[in-house]
């Protein structure tokens, strides 16, 4: 039978692999959708982990989170040293990481910090940041590669770089009067940090040491490093603070306190709660896409029955010959079930791989849009419950013709 | 064998179509000639069970038709008719050898008749005067002459007990049409089947034994 079943499908070559073709098209859309979506969502909850809360001047938690985690946008306000400096002293903080943004290098953010950020803040459920090359920064004139940056503009530990002020490059802006030598290169994360530049906080406030509202004011090079008094370099204000508490119990309390911290309007935002309210902003567009998705399995659907009953006529004569041969109602079932299968399944494999070049092609865009990187999956039970739908359905339309063909008179078709 | 009495037909149309007796022994060959529309192939698809009675009955052997479902009659005439079809009915993607199979493909009782399948075939083929070489060969670059041939080579393998023939020789030209019968007359085994054919062409009358001519019976 198999052999049978081959060469008819060989003789309806073009419309069978049309059929397989629109098919896999509309499978892969499916799968696709599906896994962006996935990994989105995965790769954007773990782009922070083992901090508690992040404390940064007023204002919605959804903004300080997209600056401080994705480095998008731009810090609307600063906190003072002093403030984050009293919070410090708290009894129930572990540690404390302060960060300052504002500048960039080649499009890339610089995230001014101290050298402890590489030992306390972690990535997808906690795992530590790792050092592929060399170590963290010691001196204020050293700095720490994400490993995208270090893989797109090809530096290697030893290699200086200069920073710009702002987040665009434009003449006049850069801090080229200074320069930083590459001690460290972190390994790939999947997250943000891929994409940050990270050098000591006393380095960045040198840089802004002759700047005034945006404006150089004064070269660095017509004043001497060592005769600044000790506490020059120590920054006036700072863009944001990690924090991590001795216990998550007293998490509530502790940003109740913030809140209520009467010298200066800031407030402690927990990444995992603002982290999944900015996910449901985004999850407005993933019901649009999941309602895309379905939308596209029933227009596969309707394409698959339409194109197997628009082969009907070629395939009735054939199987009323064969009927008039003898053969039973179970052997022409068979015959298009195994039709259906067959078309089914090769749609379903080749779906599959297309799907994996799709999503490694996506992977990468989203990991330049958002620093993100989903996992790779090959086929979730979800998947697989949709999959079997369409086989299902395309099964039960490849019966109709073989049906026709019984409840027709022989005598009709044959002569 | 078949005996075939009292048999009507009316078409979806109205019109109405009363059939003369037939009854056939084992070994005899009966012709039904007529003019084109008189009802000649509505009568050999009632024979071979492809199309319901409406009135009358039909024994063949110890086989009643009118109380057979239609699954069983397409068992019946897989096993026990060979029909060589006007339209021929060849699957064009199939080569001529595996048309000729499809003959017993579906009947155990018609595959158990043939020891060798393939000596079998080449056997039928050469002796209804097709090329040994052409076995392989698709079926659809056959003229249809030759075509006509695999579809009789379809019909007699197996050596069913009757074979059905709704005009095979209406594409062939009169000598090619006394050639063909010859063949075909040749592989037909006297003691064991029994044959009906249908044309419009009295002139073939001599290769039978008995003719009914429609034309007579309605006037």
């Amino acid at each position: 039978m198999l052999s049978l079943l081959l060469k008819s499908m060989r003789s309806r070559l073009i419309p069978t692999s049309l059929v397989t073709i629109s098919l896999m098209a509309s499978m892969v859309l499916l799968l696709s959708i599906e896994r962006i979506q996935q990994g989105a969502e995965e790769g954007f909850n773990q782009s922070i982990s083992g901090v508690d809360a992040i404390i940064g001047p007023r204002s919605s938690s959804i903004e300080l989170v997209l600056y401080t985690v994705f480095h998008l946008g731009r810090p609307t306000n600063n906190i003072t040293t002093k403030t984050v400096n009293d919070v410090k002293l708290r009894g129930d903080i572990s540690w404390l990481v302060p960060i300052a943004l504002g500048d960039s290098h080649k499009g890339f953010r610089v995230v001014a910090t101290e050298p402890n950020y590489f030992e306390h803040i972690k990535y997808a459920n906690g795992q530590p940041l790792v050092f592929s090359k060399g170590v963290a920064f010691a001196e204020l004139s050293e700095t720490v590669l994400g490993s995208d940056v270090a893989e797109k503009l090809s530096y290697r530990v030893g290699s200086k770089i200069q920073i710009t002020h702002g987040s665009v490059e434009s003449i006049g802006s850069k801090h080229d009067d200074f320069s930083f030598v590459v001690t460290g290169i972190l390994n790939k994360t999947g997250t943000p940090i891929d994409r940050a530049i990270f050098l000591d906080l006393k380095g960045y406030e040198l840089l802004h040491l002759g700047w005034k509202s945006g404006k150089k004011i004064f070269n660095l090079d017509d004043i001497n490093l060592s005769s600044l008094p000790e506490d020059a370099l120590i920054p006036k204000t700072v863009t944001a603070a990690f924090i991590g508490l001795k216990s998550k119990l007293t998490l509530f309390n502790f940003s109740k306190n913030i809140r209520e911290y009467p010298k200066e309007a800031i407030s402690a935002v927990i990444p995992g709660i603002a982290l999944s309210e900015l996910w449901s902003i985004v999850g407005l567009v993933d019901k649009g896409f999941q309602l895309l998705s379905w939308i596209i399995i029933a227009i596969s659907l309707i394409a698959m029955v339409t194109l197997i009953i628009a082969s009907l006529d070629n395939r009735k004569q054939e199987m009323t010959i064969y009927r008039a041969n003898g053969a039973s109602p179970k052997f022409l079932a068979m015959m298009v079930l195994c039709e259906s299968l067959v078309i089914g399944l090769t749609a379903i494999v080749g779906a599959i791989i297309l799907v994996t070049i799709v999503t490694y092609f996506a992977t990468v865009q989203l990991n330049l849009a958002l620093g993100i990187s989903p996992s790779f999956k090959w086929i979730s039970m979800g998947e697989i419950i949709v999959f079997s739908f369409i086989l299902l359905a395309g099964a039960l339309s490849s019966l109709i013709p073989a049906v026709m063909v019984f409840r027709k008179n022989l005598h009709q078709t044959l002569s | 064998m078949l005996e075939a009495l009292g048999l009507e037909y009316r078409y979806q149309h109205g019109k109405k179509i009363v059939f003369p007796e037939i009854e056939i022994k084992r070994g005899q060959r009966l012709l039904i000639s007529g003019f084109s529309g008189c009802g000649k192939t509505t009568l050999l698809s009632l024979i071979a069970g492809a199309l319901r009675l409406q009135s009358g009955y039909i024994k063949f052997d110890s086989a009643n038709y009118s109380s057979m479902s239609s699954l069983l009659l397409d068992k019946h005439r897989a096993d026990h008719i060979g029909y060589i079809f006007q339209t021929l009915n060849l699957i064009p993607f199939l080569s001529v050898s595996e048309n000729i199979a499809l003959g017993i493909r579906f009947s155990q009782s018609r595959k158990s008749k043939v020891a060798d399948l393939n000596q079998e075939i080449s056997r039928l083929v050469c002796s209804l005067g097709l090329e040994k070489d052409a076995l392989n060969i698709p079926v659809s670059r056959l003229s249809v002459g030759q075509q006509q041939r695999v579809a009789v080579a379809r019909a007699l393998l197996g050596k069913p007990d009757l074979i059905l023939a709704d005009e095979p020789t209406s594409a062939l030209d009169s000598d090619t049409t006394k050639k063909f019968l010859n063949e075909v007359m040749e592989t037909f085994d006297s003691k064991k089947q029994a044959m009906i054919m249908v044309s419009h062409d009295a002139s073939i009358a001599p290769f039978f034994d008995t003719v009914i001519d429609f034309n007579k019976q309605h006037a």
